[in-house]
């Protein structure tokens, strides 16, 4: 399945780019798995994507992005659990939304911490234990560990950016760059002609 | 931790499950799944006597757990919990026979085709509905699905396949077998349109979807346990197994393993619907259909609950997408209320059309000449508490091909 841009994550973030770029015209997929916390303030919380779907975007609900694919410097697809690897997603660009560790976005164990379907870097201090602060209320390390980018904004994964991959919202790393919606679209339109 | 295959500990107790239970909506006896499953899991794992037997109310829809955000397995823990601690309960003599007489769709049928128009004829009957629903408590406002005279694997056994090289194998299910060979054969047109002859399973059984629910898993297991040998034989023949049932596939890939223990791995991956295998060798160009020129259908498609659970609903909406003269509208995602037997039932009726009010209303409101849907169950409903003509997917595609 083709799309402009594929979205991984239906929270705030991801809602909120898929919401602007299908506005927009673009093609786009959103894959979310469950429901984010973001639809209890939606009037009805099972069809709180539902008014992507109006807008003519494609929402995978309750899939799971499983890993993503790519050759040099480009994601050339994502195979979903539910899809399979026979239908892998392909898209023009990526936006991984998918929040930090409530989320699984981000994945730990006792010393790591990693992205598990790209294995884009993750900035965190190789020190684990300083990784929380004991004192609870003060500023928690771990809060800005994240998925780290270039400049421009594009995923760095083993040190280089990936061209079309981005991220968007909780997964980013502090002093990371989220993915510009506008000039994203403006590129496009421009491309489009 | 994880306490076998029960994941009950992943879950926050977010609720969201309990925002987008249909059952919690108009039914205030039942716990909920977020109670039902996990909450009530853990009181079980101490004491079976915490069973509630409340949770005979749980469609297993399996909104919850596309809902989940933490992957747990509520629907699942409900319908294992019902399976190993409600089937004691005794149920009373003619509710008991009515269950077994729903779930019994493969020797009901087999006694019903061959006298198919009296049974059509005597079920149709008012006296008759009146005493199913005083004695048998089955609901006096169901229509009964109508058995076919010929069975589909009899139409079948005539058909000469013989002059193609590829094959799939197709698991028809009860309902295409007994009362509605229409769509089995627009299956097998399509395949034979696409350069695929059709083989059957060495032996078919019903999937077993109706035995569960209705609390005879050992009958639903051995019956499963047939399907997958058959499977296993088409698989390694090179065969993929395809279907033209929603709840039928969604059953057998997930709920065997997950609910029943048996192990699919196997054949998973090539057990799929049609709308899927025509989607993935259309788009790749592996084959080719013709569409007539001369089409005009205005569909709604309507999301069976199963298939949204296996996220393939894609599929249906790509294929109809590609029909020329076909104006589609997708149907947001509400349960229909009828949950295979469920709403049969005299006592859950109310409940039943309840839950489907707000389908139908967007059925209504989309002003389309027909809905479409992967699912039987979905569609008896629909076209009971609509009036409007439901399709499989399989059968405009049939439709709107040039042979």
């Amino acid at each position: 399945m083709k799309f402009d841009v594929v979205v991984i994550g239906g929270g705030w973030a991801g809602r909120t780019v898929a919401d602007r770029l299908a506005g927009a015209g673009l093609r786009v997929c959103v894959v979310s798995e469950g429901l984010s916390l973001a639809a209890v303030h939606d009037e009805s919380p099972y069809s709180c994507l539902a008014g992507l779907q109006k807008k003519g975007v494609t929402v995978l609900r309750g899939d799971r992005a499983l890993q993503g694919r790519a050759d040099a410097d480009k994601v050339t697809g994502l195979v979903t659990r539910n899809l399979g690897p026979d239908t892998m997603l392909e898209a023009g660009a990526f936006v991984l939304a998918t929040g930090k560790f409530f989320s699984r976005g981000l994945l730990s164990d006792m010393n790591h911490i990693w992205e598990p379907v790209f294995g884009a870097d993750v900035a965190y201090d190789a020190d684990r234990t300083k990784w929380a602060d004991p004192e609870f209320s003060s500023h928690q390390p771990f809060m800005d560990f994240g998925v780290r980018t270039d400049e421009a904004g594009h995923v760095l994964v083993s040190g280089r950016p990936v061209m079309n991959l981005y991220a968007a919202g909780e997964i980013l790393a502090a002093g990371s760059k989220e993915f510009d919606t506008d000039s994203f679209i403006e590129e496009y339109e421009h491309r489009i002609g | 931790m994880s306490i076998g295959s029960v994941n009950l500990e992943q879950c926050l107790k977010c609720n969201l499950c309990t925002l987008v239970c249909p059952m919690m909506e108009v039914n205030p006896d039942y716990p909920g799944p977020k109670k039902a499953g996990p909450d009530g899991e853990r009181y079980r794992l101490k004491d079976p006597a915490f069973f509630d037997y409340a949770l005979k109310y749980c469609l297993n829809c399996k909104r919850c757990e596309v809902a989940c955000p933490s992957d747990v397995h509520i629907g699942d823990m409900i319908q294992s919990a019902r399976i190993k601690y409600g089937s004691q309960a005794k149920k009373k003599g003619l509710r008991s026979l009515r269950d077994w007489t729903l779930a019994s769709t493969d020797l009901v049928g087999s006694i019903s085709s061959p006298v198919a128009p009296i049974v059509n004829g005597v079920l149709a009957l008012r006296p008759v509905k009146a005493v199913m629903d005083g004695v048998l408590a089955v609901d006096r406002h169901r229509t009964f699905p109508k058995y076919s005279r010929q069975k589909f694997v009899s139409w079948f056994r005539r058909q000469d396949q013989s002059a193609f090289d590829r094959f799939v194998t197709y698991f028809h299910g009860c309902y295409v077998n007994y009362n509605y060979p229409d769509l089995g054969k627009d299956f097998v047109r399509l395949m034979n349109a696409a350069g695929y002859g059709v083989h059957l399973l060495e032996k078919e059984k019903c999937c077993g979807v109706a035995l569960m629910s209705n609390g005879f898993a050992d009958k639903a297991r051995r019956q499963g346990a047939v399907n997958l040998a058959s499977m296993r034989k088409a698989v390694s023949a090179g065969e993929q197994v395809l279907t033209t049932s929603s709840t039928c596939t969604f059953t057998m890939r997930d709920e065997y393993p997950d609910v029943l223990g048996l192990d699919n791995s196997a054949v998973r991956d090539s057990l799929m619907l049609a709308t899927k295998w025509l989607y993935t060798k259309l788009s790749s160009g592996e084959i080719h259909l013709k569409f007539r020129k001369d089409f005009r259908m205005k569909v709604a498609y309507h999301t069976a609950c199963h298939m949204q659970k296996m996220g393939w609903q894609i599929y249906s909406i790509a294929l109809l997408q590609m029909i020329p003269g076909l104006e589609l509208t997708v149907l947001d995602q509400n349960c229909c209320g009828i949950a295979g037997t469920f709403g049969f039932k005299k006592e859950n009726y109310g409940y039943s059309q309840a839950i489907g009010a707000k389908l139908f209303a967007d059925v209504e409101a989309s002003g389309a000449d027909v809905v479409a849907t992967d699912c039987e169950t979905c569609k008896w409903q629909i076209e009971m508490s609509t009036g409007k003509t439901v399709l499989n997917p399989v059968e405009i595609l049939a439709e709107a091909v040039e042979f």
